[in-house]
């Protein structure tokens, strides 16, 4: 970087940092007993997803008036929901609708998928959901990417999807899996399908992959879904007793403590997971969700 | 003499080229629709035009001794050729459509000025269909290399729409490059959702192929209708008996030549007793352009002499030259080592018969390859022996298997890939998954990896993994998880090779042994009571 732009970078950093929020966004900020992690149960998944989001103080907290709004869940397999491997249709559909009711723009739906797109996000149900709810839902296109300088500890930079890029904001929307390197992927690894690239070769140091990339992708709001929940044989699963209903939704402005809390779904403590602890170093978020306000709720 | 073209005829001739338009488009609408729309199967039968194909149905029917019962529209087309003579060929066929079609730009640009008389011999065709009906007979299918149908197919499915997403992924970029970002997308979204697979190992040279046989109508007019096309040929043979017979009204008739110098298929019409009824293809051009409406195609019962059918020269002698040198021609097909031993390359569709079975019923069209969600499919050129050319095998680098889909299966117009439900696909082993320990990253560098668990689609998987010690360069030993793999739960699919990132030589790989299609290509024997259930 030249010294010029380091100045002029740091003279227009430091007018729109401390005021950037409400001049230029303008959420409404929250109360302070406001809940950082809502766990709502129940037994419609698209209800408790409404629920979750109002405990968390309402889409209107995270989404402004004109937004251009991504929405990202994992619909990176072939396989129909009974099968949690991809997010659960009927959450990405009650998140569309809060998010248009909110007053977004544009609300889009993606994941760059990794069996084929068309067939991963037809036979998730997430296509046909999403299109109902008023989302459009493009498939990702790798050659619409932009090399990013992510600046993290391994991955200095990376291909983003343009599509993610352009957004004011994104909800994170994972479903809470097995996965046999990183143990349980949730929101944290979810980010590898919001990138191009060859993904494949991330998980030589998958754990610090995830963390880089939670790093740079902001987003307002992660939702997990755990309404059924993928317990071997991940992260695609095959069977239904390869999966375990807990019918619950964890919504969350802190994108570990999401994660920290899908993980007693599994009966692992969230120290027990590498990439939580390293990003709580980061400084990303708190795994220690004794010290996280959480809200819980069965509806 | 009154100078006026008939009106009926030329009107016949715009019906015609509707109906060319029609069949084509039909055909293209068809070819499309061979592809993963969002339905598991496939509701419109996408093959359905090979079936009115009496060459394929004759040469399936004899090659591999089979009654495969779709083939009975070719009766339609049997009887219509019968009773109107080639229509077919003048009024249906898709690629008699692009040639008529090329011939008609290439006259207009002057590219080709056809003579007053045409000389050149029309017995190759028939020669041609000889050595397939030959082969046919001792099980050797050859008719898919010149079959129109096949040969259209596989031209669009291996080059020409290959070559048309290859420009739309350009026009995108460029639409990217000038910001108009929404026209891209337009174009991203639907080369992914027409599945228009855009590599193919011998693409250069189908398309080649393809644009020669286009080319060659700037020599003769539809080139490949008069000298090559062995449907035409079978077709041919079959319109003796056929009513439409062309006569010319000598008081009208001025001698002019124009009918038969622009006749398209070399069929004669001037004078009418040199007429080859079983070249004509009925495309009106004579009838149409005759300067005094002299010519017609009245109704007439009467069978024409043999000779007169063609006309060509298809002396007896020839037939049984052409008959005996294709006989000796057929072991040449099967001095192949892919005979002997099945190559480990050649992994087939799930779904596909036994090696001998699937050769003599392939028609080599191509639409398994068009149909195939992620362009693993690739036609082979030497796995497979000489017969086996352009016939499908996996090529796991370039795609793999999709475990919930079965296209492939249910677009074979001849059942050489048998028809499978998702639930009897998964049951199928196409092949074997190996580990090259060599190149894998947790063996030998000792780093994590296993992306191909990951990927693999089988519950539980067949790609398990154990802790390796591997040795570093400066000495240290470190212990990894390493895939291994369960070959009873492998089903061959393919992806963990294609996702493995040793991308130039996958660590990971998949060959055709195991596959359940073959017996000697099998792997794992089940012994009763081996499994501890005995007698099971």
């Amino acid at each position: 970087m030249k010294r010029r732009n380091f100045l002029r970078d740091l003279a227009v950093g430091g007018t729109v940092l401390p005021w950037g929020a409400r001049v230029f966004g303008g959420p409404a900020v929250a109360p302070a007993q406001t809940p950082q992690l809502a766990v709502v149960e129940g037994e419609s998944p698209y209800l408790i997803t409404k629920e979750a989001v109002a405990a968390l103080g309402g889409m209107k907290r995270f989404i402004a008036r004109g937004d251009k709004v991504i929405i990202k869940p994992n619909i990176g397999w072939d396989r129909v929901p009974e099968m949690a491997a991809c997010t659960n249709p009927e959450v990405v559909k009650a998140l569309v609708e809060l998010v248009r009711d909110a007053g977004a723009r544009s609300v889009t739906v993606i994941d760059n998928t990794t069996n084929e797109a068309k067939r991963c996000y037809v036979r998730s149900g997430i296509l046909d959901a999403a299109r109902a709810a008023g989302a459009s839902v493009p498939f990702a296109d790798e050659s619409r990417v932009k090399r990013v300088a992510l600046k993290g500890e391994w991955l200095k930079e990376w291909d983003i999807l343009m599509d993610v890029l352009e957004a004011d904001k994104i909800i994170n929307v994972p479903i809470a899996k097995h996965h046999s390197l990183c143990r349980l992927t949730m929101g944290m690894k979810n980010w590898l399908g919001a990138i191009g690239g060859a993904r494949n070769q991330l998980h030589q140091k998958l754990d610090q992959a995830m963390v880089d990339l939670t790093a740079f992708f902001k987003p307002a709001l992660t939702v997990l879904d755990a309404y059924r929940i993928l317990v071997r044989n991940g992260p695609q699963g095959g069977r239904v007793s390869d999966t375990k209903l807990v019918k619950t939704v964890v919504a969350g402005t802190d994108p570990v403590a999401v994660d920290a809390m899908g993980a007693t779904f599994f009966e692992i403590r969230p120290q027990e997971l590498l990439y939580l602890k390293l990003a709580q170093e980061r400084g990303l978020g708190k795994f220690e969700l004794e010290k996280v306000r959480v809200e819980k709720r069965k509806i | 003499m009154k100078k006026e073209r008939s009106r009926k005829f030329r009107a016949l001739q715009v019906l015609r080229i509707l109906s060319q338009a029609g069949f084509f488009g039909l055909f293209l609408a068809l070819f499309i629709g061979a592809h993963y729309t969002g339905q598991d199967y496939i509701s419109s039968t996408v093959q359905r035009f090979f079936h009115f194909d009496p060459l394929l149905a004759l040469v399936t029917l004899i090659a591999a001794r089979l009654v495969y019962a779709s083939f009975v529209f070719a009766l339609v087309t049997v009887i219509a050729t019968v009773v109107l003579g080639r229509v077919f060929c003048g009024w249906v066929c898709p690629l008699g459509a692009v040639h008529q079609f090329s011939s008609f730009a290439f006259k207009k640009t002057r590219f080709l000025r056809p003579p007053k008389e045409e000389r050149v011999s029309l017995a190759w065709k028939y020669y041609i269909l000889i050595i397939v009906l030959v082969g046919a007979l001792l099980g050797l299918d050859l008719a898919g290399y010149l079959d129109p149908f096949s040969f259209l197919t596989r031209s669009f499915a291996l080059s020409i729409f290959p070559g048309l997403a290859y420009a739309l992924a350009g026009l995108k970029a460029g639409f990217y490059a000038l910001g108009l970002i929404s026209a891209g997308r337009s174009i991203s979204q639907l080369l992914e959702n027409w599945t228009l697979n855009a590599t193919f190992i011998q693409g250069f040279a189908v398309g080649f192929l393809f644009l020669a046989a286009v080319a060659l109508n700037a020599w003769k007019e539809r080139f490949w209708c008069r000298y090559l096309c062995p449907t035409g040929a079978f077709l041919g043979l079959l319109s003796r008996w056929n009513v439409l017979k062309l006569r010319i009204d000598d008081g009208k008739c001025i001698k002019c030549g124009l009918c038969t110098q622009h006749c398209e298929t070399q069929a004669n019409p001037y004078p009418v007793e040199k007429w080859r009824s079983g070249e004509c293809v009925y495309c009106e051009t004579c009838a149409a352009i005759c300067p005094t409406a002299a010519i017609g195609f009245p109704l007439k019962a009467a069978p024409e002499k043999l000779a007169n059918v063609s006309n060509v020269d298809l002396a007896r002698r020839k037939v049984i030259l052409t008959a005996l040198l294709g006989l000796a021609a057929v072991p040449f097909f099967r001095l192949t080592p892919s005979r002997k031993r099945a190559s480990l390359k050649l992994i087939r569709p799930p779904g596909s018969l036994p090696e001998d079975k699937f050769l003599a019923k392939c028609v080599k069209c191509g639409q398994c390859m068009r149909a195939c969600p992620t362009n693993g499919l690739q036609p082979a050129l030497s796995e497979a022996g000489p017969e086996g050319i352009y016939t499908p095998m996996l090529v796991p680098k370039i795609g793999y298997c999709e475990y919930y889909c079965s296209l492939c299966t249910q677009v074979c117009p001849t059942g050489a890939i048998q028809k499978q439900t998702i639930e009897a696909k998964n049951k199928i082993k196409i092949g074997s998954a190996w580990v090259n320990k060599n190149r894998c990253l947790p063996y030998t560098l000792g780093k994590p990896c296993i992306v191909c668990e990951e990927h693999c689609p089988v519950s539980p998987k067949a790609i398990k993994f154990v802790e390796v010690e591997a040795k570093l360069p400066d000495g240290k030993v470190v212990v990894q998880k390493a895939p291994v793999i369960d070959l009873e739960l492998c089903t061959g699919c393919g992806i963990c090779e294609n996702k493995c990132p040793v991308v130039d030589d996958p660590a990971i790989y998949v060959t055709s042994v195991g596959e359940t299609r073959s017996e000697k290509n099998r792997l794992l024997l089940q012994v009763i009571g081996e499994s501890g259930e005995p007698g099971k």
